[in-house]
């Protein structure tokens, strides 16, 4: 025991101290793991796989996304520049921008606002499911937005077109198939005053009261001069649909 | 020891602190939402992925060649009419500015629902793949919102009666089966509206009418 006690009497202060803290560190670290064992196994066996696929997917989409966008671009300069000496083809190039605007296949800045629609912190309401964003709530704001004028709207990155459909696939939002993380960015384009408009109508005061506070989501906004919302960079090809001849057959 | 050597050690256990702690950050980071999903919806996801990202590889083929295309035409100095008429036909038909047939399904509602519930089925049909929808001879673009309690229903200013019809044009047979399944919309909006019928008709040709709505914004302009 003295041999103990002359070793530890040589050891300076900060050593004990520094000898202290790793050994409650390494403590903390094995039952943190051995805390977690079982569902770190069933997450590497099942899912872990799984969510990389997600990942990787997505990530090829949006890779996808950004060469269509770039494409419609260059597809739209080459339209610009091509010999346009005849009337008939300036008139093409003229409404062939105004229907990709409309299409909403063109980025768009102007002034609107940004909701932000976040899950209830756990401590809030009753922890449950009804603390998450749901694609209807996503979908009850878009809508709110239209009914108040908004001309161009977007979910994080994903433009609201004719086809885009929200949806709920366990925890997750997918917007133009798109797997999209909370928190969820909705943003408008739209005229001055818009988000007075939004929040006077009777039926988003319901939405709040009934809805949003009672579970605790959260609802942040910005009323901005200027708010950019992207293109829509997904497949505008169809298989069913045909145009119908314009009366005048032009 | 010197100070040199208490300096690495503190250095040192600094270091591998930092790593773990970053560690620990970034998985919870990336996993954000996936990592408490079901193996069941994960499936899921990776198949509606899968399919997207098929749609828009064959997306990115056509526009390459429409590219490839305008490149010659330039380059022989031909009339580009007929590719810009091609361009404008199928934009303005898949936005809603021209009229559009094809086959497709008629829904037919009846009884009390609300504006949500038919909102509900509207996206159901966008999931499934439809290319044009139309309520009551109302053609449905972005803006077009369908309010109003049961029996006081609207879409774009017009009133919607007790019953009316949703045509959408895209594969009978998948609309049809995406709508009717086992726990789909339908069987979902029976709950919700037990008072409301949803009957849905498969049809190899129906037509959808030009939105009125002018959906050109004017308070957005074009930005790179």
């Amino acid at each position: 025991m003295s041999w103990v006690g002359n070793r530890l009497s040589g050891f300076q202060s900060w050593q004990v101290t520094l000898a202290a803290a790793l050994l409650v560190l390494g403590f903390l670290i094995a039952a943190q793991l051995s805390a977690e064992r079982p569902r770190v196994r069933y997450t590497s066996q099942e899912r872990a796989p799984l969510i990389e696929t997600v990942l990787g997917l997505q990530g090829q989409q949006d890779a996808l996304k950004a060469r269509i966008l770039e494409l419609r671009e260059q597809i739209g300069d080459a339209e610009a520049q091509l010999p346009a000496s005849a009337a008939q083809e300036k008139a093409l190039n003229a409404d062939l921008e105004r229907a990709r605007i409309a299409a909403g296949l063109i980025q768009l800045t102007g002034t609107g606002l940004v909701f932000r629609l976040e899950d209830a912190d756990a401590s809030v309401g009753d922890g449950g499911a009804d603390g998450l964003v749901t694609a209807r709530d996503v979908r009850i704001i878009v809508q709110e937005l239209w009914l108040a004028g908004a001309e161009a709207v977007s979910i994080n990155n994903e433009r609201i077109a004719t086809s885009t459909a929200i949806l709920d696939i366990g925890n997750s939002i997918l917007v133009n198939s798109a797997y999209l993380a909370p928190s969820y960015d909705i943003r408008a384009i739209g005229p001055p005053g818009l988000y007075d408009r939004v929040t006077g109508a009777e039926s988003f005061v319901e939405f709040v009261r009934d809805r949003v506070s009672p579970s605790g989501l959260r609802l942040s906004f910005a009323d901005l001069e200027a708010v950019t919302v992207p293109a829509y960079a997904g497949s505008v090809g169809v298989r069913y649909l045909r145009p119908v001849a314009r009366t005048g057959g032009s | 020891m010197s100070l040199d050597r208490k300096r690495a050690s503190i250095t040192a256990v600094t270091l591998i602190l930092g790593i773990l702690v970053v560690a620990q950050l970034r998985s919870q980071g990336v996993n954000t939402g996936l990592a408490s999903q079901s193996a069941q919806d994960l499936t899921l996801l990776v198949a509606n992925l899968n399919t997207e990202n098929e749609a828009i590889r064959g997306e990115v083929a056509a526009l390459e060649r429409q590219l490839a295309t305008l490149s010659d035409t330039r380059s022989r100095g031909q009339s580009a009419a007929g590719q810009l008429r091609q361009d404008l036909d199928k934009i303005e038909a898949w936005a809603g500015l021209r009229a559009v047939d094809g086959p497709g399904v008629s829904i037919r509602v009846n009884g009390a629902i609300d504006g949500e519930g038919v909102e509900d089925l509207v996206n159901e049909l966008r999931n499934a793949g439809a290319e044009a929808i139309a309520i009551d001879g109302v053609r449905l673009v972005p803006g077009s919102v369908v309010t109003g309690a049961s029996g006081a229903l609207f879409v774009e200013q017009t009133p919607l009666g007790i019953s009316f019809e949703i045509r959408a044009i895209g594969s009978p047979q998948i609309l049809t089966g995406s709508l009717t399944r086992t726990g789909g919309i339908i069987a979902q909006l029976s709950v919700s509206f037990p008072e409301a019928t949803v009957s849905v008709t498969p049809l190899d040709a129906l037509a959808i009418p030009v939105t009125e709505r002018d959906i050109v914004p004017v308070h957005g302009q074009p930005s790179l």
